[in-house]
């Protein structure tokens, strides 16, 4: 069960003083918990998997808490020990090599910064407007996939149509989005291109 | 078949850790799969924040109950004696590989009796008005394990000194199986035939998973550890049941009372499928059930000083005599063979 020890190159301190203990604890739960989850489900691809491991991560802070080591609860230290142990069940599900490989160099999502909140907005009215111009059917798939989050079957009962087709449109839908939106799309980051922890 | 559309449920984790895994290799055997792919991940994070909506709130009920627990089985479970010196380490170093499923060749020496049976789903036989199969019974004598392998692609690794019935409506509408003694199932989840393993003190359902089962008769209890997936534990009456999480240990005892552990030993518990026997802190009366179970050994113990001991130790070893001296020698005690029977002497007084 190591952890991993690393000295991340910079990163912003916690805005409030350091706490200890529970009450650290609960702070980096409620506020890392779900990205967490996101990062590790794009490593393990299955939300069940992801929730284990973010879970156990958890578990484990709890019964060290209070041990020396400021940074356990920041940010960097989660997500890179959440990657750890995302490649760790990828290991022990043997997954092929190769996917093991993509996952280990998934960069951690960074905080934005003022530069990205500027293009994000830029982006959203892009987003926007390729949804708005998807064919009728599709948009409304995808919208009430997107946008309300209703599972599969429960958009199938509300459109009356079959399960088949709503993943069908679902996908064209993404296929469309894809398209319209290549530009916004970034190349994924090269490897090289990386802040690099040496953690293995 | 695994289809491009199937990448948005990867993205979304709409999937199993299977089916996950599938689509894993399915994206990794192709270059031009896990640039779509990129790009899929890439639009899903323009088009909103999170894949999906995660339970915050419910995350954190399960993890403050489990911190409970965790906690009081971190302060109760610290050796009463710390026996640095006789912890023998004869376990090969190194993870115990669980989800690496070479029973049959594992270097263990112990005679492991290997059949592949095909329980003929009783529905298929229903359906063409066969007479459906006879219930099928295994069993392993102490000393003995049995791996068996379901038509349906499940597979029951049975432990020594066991028994494992599969009725003869085993497929018709569940898959119940019944068991005594220790087994370690690999289920292929199948929602519309539930797997079922009935014991004495309650029933483990399978949700996906795999998942060991220990009720032998004599300890009047029931001990699940789930080493992947979900699984459900029930009482034999009763009609609640409890979802047990991987690395989760479920005990349901003679009294009917249920103790959910989480994040034990995997290693530990599931130790005896690589052929090796590990106790951590154990009392001394289940360590010699045990080697009785895998040596088939009746072992005699006059010493009433001994019972009280409780240690940690490991064998991995075929043979009963090297086992019973590594015990010895831990105890500071001497040992008598005669065939099956097996005599346990002090030879100093219990610190």
């Amino acid at each position: 069960m190591s952890e991993p020890s690393f000295r991340p190159r910079s990163w912003t301190p916690a805005p409030a003083s350091p706490r200890t203990g529970a009450a650290a604890w609960e702070a980096a739960f409620a506020t890392c918990y779900v990205e967490l989850c996101e990062y590790v489900l794009r490593l393990v691809g299955s939300a069940e998997a992801a929730e284990d491991v973010v879970h156990d991560l958890f578990l484990q802070l709890w019964d060290t808490r209070g041990a020396p080591g400021q940074g356990r609860l920041s940010r960097p230290y989660l997500f890179v020990a959440a990657r750890n142990r995302a490649l760790k069940y990828l290991r022990h599900r043997r997954v092929v090599a190769a996917w093991i490989e993509r996952a280990s160099q998934e960069q951690a999502p960074l905080v934005d910064s003022p530069e990205d909140e500027c293009l994000r907005r830029e982006l959203d009215d892009a987003v926007q407007r390729a949804i708005a111009e998807l064919p009728s059917r599709c948009r409304e798939v995808f919208v009430l996939r997107r946008r309300d989050a209703l599972p599969y079957d429960q958009i199938a009962a509300r459109l009356g149509v079959s399960l088949g087709t709503v993943k069908s449109q679902m996908w064209r839908a993404t296929v469309r989005l894809k398209e319209r939106l290549m530009p916004f799309l970034a190349p994924p980051v090269s490897a090289k291109d990386r802040p690099t922890y040496h953690l293995f | 078949m695994i289809e491009y559309s199937d990448l948005l449920r990867l993205v979304e984790g709409e999937c199993s850790p299977e089916e996950a895994a599938a689509i894993q290799a399915w994206v990794a055997a192709d270059p031009a799969r896990g640039e779509l792919l990129d790009q899929v991940r890439a639009l899903w994070r323009l088009t909103g924040d999170p894949s999906r909506p995660w339970d915050l709130a419910g995350a954190r009920d399960r993890l403050l109950r489990v911190r409970g627990r965790h906690a009081a089985q971190r302060s109760g479970g610290l050796p009463a004696r710390s026996r640095a010196t006789g912890f023998l380490r004869m376990a090969r170093a190194g993870p115990l590989p669980v989800w690496r499923r070479v029973w049959v060749a594992s270097p263990w020496v112990l005679r492991i009796a290997v059949t592949l049976v095909l329980v003929i789903a009783g529905w298929a036989a229903w359906q063409r008005g066969a007479p459906p199969v006879p219930a099928r019974e295994y069993v392993t004598a102490p000393g003995q394990r049995l791996a068996v392998s379901f038509s349906d692609g499940s597979r029951v690794l049975l432990g020594v000194a066991s028994r494992l019935r599969v009725p003869r409506d085993y497929g018709v509408r569940t898959r119940a199986v019944e068991l005594e003694g220790e087994a370690y199932f690999v289920v292929r989840h199948d929602p519309a035939h539930p797997f079922l393993v009935r014991t004495a003190h309650g029933t483990t359902e399978d949700l996906g998973t795999e998942f060991d089962v220990r009720a032998y008769r004599e300890e009047r209890s029931l001990q699940v550890i789930v080493a992947a997936g979900r699984v459900a534990l029930r009482r034999t009456e009763g009609a609640d049941s409890l979802l047990l999480r991987p690395r989760d240990r479920g005990v349901i005892d003679a009294g009917g009372t249920v103790t959910i552990i989480s994040g034990v030993s995997l290693k530990h518990y599931l130790a005896w499928i690589r052929g090796t026997l590990q106790f951590d802190d154990a009392p001394l009366g289940g360590v010699l059930a045990q080697l009785e179970r895998w040596y088939d050994l009746e072992i005699q113990t006059t010493d009433r000083s001994l019972e009280r001991e409780r240690l940690t130790i490991s064998f991995t070893t075929a043979a009963p005599d090297e086992a019973l001296s590594a015990l010895a020698r831990v105890l500071g005690a001497r040992f008598t063979r005669e065939e099956r029977v097996v005599r346990l002497t002090s030879v100093r007084p219990v610190r």
